[in-house]
């Protein structure tokens, strides 16, 4: 699905990551799907584009594989940079550490609405209260 | 005359690192908290990665809303210096206002076309 708010004005950010270790794909510990490495939109993938799941490999710095966890990481939320782009929060099920990353260009755009619409859709919402804004 | 009294003890406070409200250490339900209920900063005082606590003590804004399985909601802090990211449980007198605005914020500014999911 083509971007809306293309990264026209700022090109990506600069990290001191360690990538090239673990080939140019992997396979998703969610759905079993052979990942490329190299994705549109991001150079720093490290989770599925289609059931958004990763793998708890890094400990401060992305690509240093300290981690020793190897836990699976399930997409908790989604949050927005200034800029516009989209960050998932990932949550993994064994530590409970938390870690963002940046969405690729063919990250599965239904599991991204439903994660965003998650707090919309809670019944206990206080919707009444809003609307007297 | 002094306000305090032996038996009853002073309720524990903090001062919040951003507007400066003095906030209780445990929200009217009894349930410990560590934001301000007013702006829902934080500071970061426990390392998530080391585990204990952590020598930064720099400012943590709040990011996203998570909602778990149990239909709990969740404040994802991010701190402005390292960058470490920690979650903590709302409390009922969390502003809501600022919970939405956390709430709303990735469906206003949607990488993609919203339209194509009208029919959904």
């Amino acid at each position: 699905m083509p971007r809306r708010n293309p990264a026209g004005e700022r090109p990506q950010r600069r990290k001191d990551v360690r990538h090239g270790q673990g080939g140019d794909a992997f396979r998703c510990v969610g759905c079993g799907l052979d990942v490329p490495v190299h994705a549109p939109g991001t150079a720093h993938r490290n989770h599925c584009p289609h059931c958004l799941t990763s793998l708890h490999l890094d400990r401060r710095v992305p690509g240093d594989r300290r981690a020793g966890c190897r836990g699976r990481m399930t997409a908790l939320s989604v949050t927005v940079r200034h800029d516009g782009e989209w960050l998932i929060i990932h949550h993994c099920q064994s530590c409970g550490v938390l870690s963002a990353n940046r969405i690729a260009g063919d990250d599965n755009a239904l599991a991204l609405l439903r994660i965003a619409m998650r707090p919309l859709s809670d019944r206990r919402l206080p919707v009444s209260a809003m609307l007297t804004l | 005359m002094s306000t305090t009294h032996p038996s009853r003890p002073v309720p524990k406070t903090f001062p919040c690192v951003r507007c400066g409200l003095t906030v209780t250490a445990s929200g009217p339900d009894g349930t410990p908290r560590n934001h301000c209920p007013s702006c829902l900063h934080s500071l970061h005082v426990l390392d998530a990665v080391e585990g204990g606590p952590s020598e930064c003590r720099s400012r943590m804004a709040p990011i996203s809303i998570a909602v778990l399985r149990t239909g709990d909601w969740m404040v994802i802090h991010r701190c402005a210096r390292c960058g470490e990211l920690t979650s903590n449980p709302i409390c009922p007198d969390d502003n809501q206002l600022i919970l939405m605005r956390m709430a709303v914020r990735p469906l206003a500014q949607p990488p993609f076309p919203l339209e194509a999911f009208g029919g959904l």
